[in-house]
């Protein structure tokens, strides 16, 4: 099926932009890795430049629409769905890993691309209101105590997230990924005025 | 004595500036030794005499952006009452200085390069230290309340302005640079149990002349 081959392409290319970095990816090795031909790769996209920031795009709408979904237990408390939403943020080992790496390629390269930016803001956008949902209920319950809006404590969290997310990635021999997720969770815990051990998802 | 020309001496900071103003604006992939040395006003041989790699190029390019950065706030940190006015100045130019594209392209180099994973580590280290080095003088004058060792709240400032100037630099309209110093300032007061006392009249009007012009 013709949708397979494209999202099998998009697949394939962000799995190369993660190992090899996005300027030493080409279209021959991802045709390769895609089990397609570099005809079909031009048929999708008709420039380099357009399969890499698709690639980039696709791993978050993936990630997005698999991790941003319905937790079956948010419901149980407020402060369980933000630690479930911490741990989906962060650079753990494996497919998390990947998609961090991606998402550190496509923040430089919104920056330089005008053409890039409005998607990565509306990507950033959509990072943040559902960060901001899963807070939201907390405030309105009274289970989180707070002065600050759900949007400024979405910009917080995401802020901190990012920044010592990025640290682990890059190996900051000073913070691994079980500190970064210590150190949001702290700082998060004082914001929300709950425990800090609430906001960690027990048996990990 | 070193057998380089004299001149060489003052081209260096030259193409330093220049590179980073290039790589800044086109990345390191696109950027050509040629791009660099135009830009300084030299030729290529010029640039090469002094940088192996472009990758070289970029990790001393930004060491000396932050040493030019370093420089610009030691004068005034020093013109400082003490620590709580020296913190608030940092995270006050950090906001300035809120377009963090060469930072980032240094985070995406050290995923895959060791060689500029270590550049990024001594600079963040530096930065960090900074801080850190503050928090400490503040605790020991009991004039913040001691709420965790200094290097913690250091890397807690450090991570949180990163993230939020990621969200300004990226066009995030709710994190404006004042609003990413506003929620910086307030977070690093929380954790010091202690306000940061606003800078001199000629300190933030200095301030209020940097955000208008990066605005």
């Amino acid at each position: 099926m013709p949708g397979d081959a494209r999202e099998r392409i998009l697949e394939a290319a962000c799995d190369l932009i993660a190992s090899d970095g996005i300027d030493d990816v080409r279209i021959a090795r991802v045709a390769t890795r895609a089990r397609a031909s570099t005809a079909l790769v031009h048929h999708y996209f008709s420039t380099r430049e357009e399969l890499l920031e698709q690639a980039l795009l696709h791993s978050f709408e993936t990630a997005g629409s698999e991790r941003f979904a319905e937790d079956p237990d948010a419901e149980q408390s407020a402060a369980r769905g933000v630690a479930r939403a911490i741990e989906v943020c962060l650079p753990l080992p494996g497919s998390q890993e990947r998609d961090w790496t991606l998402w550190v390629e496509l923040w430089l390269r919104a920056v330089r691309d005008p053409a890039l930016r409005p998607l990565a803001a509306d990507l950033y956008g959509r990072y943040h209101d559902w960060f901001a949902g899963v807070i939201a209920p907390g405030l309105e319950s009274g289970e989180f105590t707070s002065e600050r809006s759900a949007d400024e404590l979405a910009d917080l969290a995401i802020a901190l997230l990012d920044g010592a997310g990025v640290r682990a990635l890059i190996r900051d021999p000073r913070i691994d990924v079980e500190r970064a997720r210590e150190l949001v969770a702290v700082r998060l815990a004082g914001e929300l005025g709950v425990e800090p051990g609430s906001l960690r998802i027990s048996g990990r | 004595m070193s057998p380089r020309p004299q001149i060489d001496h003052i081209r260096r900071p030259q193409l330093l500036a220049a590179a980073a103003e290039v790589i800044a604006e086109r990345g390191v992939a696109a950027t050509r030794i040629a791009d660099v040395a135009e830009r300084a006003g030299t030729s290529a041989p010029g640039v090469l005499y002094w940088f192996d790699s472009k990758d070289q190029l970029l990790a001393e390019a930004l060491t000396a952006a932050e040493d030019r950065f370093d420089e610009s706030l030691t004068g005034r940190l020093e013109a400082m009452g003490g620590p709580g006015e020296r913190l608030r100045l940092l995270i006050e130019a950090s906001a300035e200085n809120y377009d963090w594209t060469l930072w980032m392209e240094l985070w995406t180099r050290a995923l895959r390069d060791p060689r500029m994973r270590a550049t990024r580590q001594r600079l963040d280290d530096r930065w960090r230290g900074q801080i850190a080095h503050d928090v400490r003088a503040g605790q020991a004058a009991g004039a913040f309340a001691d709420h965790g060792p200094p290097e913690r709240i250091a890397l807690i400032l450090a991570s949180l302005l990163d993230g939020l100037a990621l969200q300004a630099t990226l066009g995030d309209p709710q994190v404006a640079p004042a609003q990413m110093r506003d929620l910086a300032l307030e977070i690093v007061e929380l954790l010091l149990g202690s306000e940061l006392p606003p800078l001199s009249d000629q300190e933030s009007a200095r301030e209020r002349e940097m955000l208008v012009e990066g605005e």
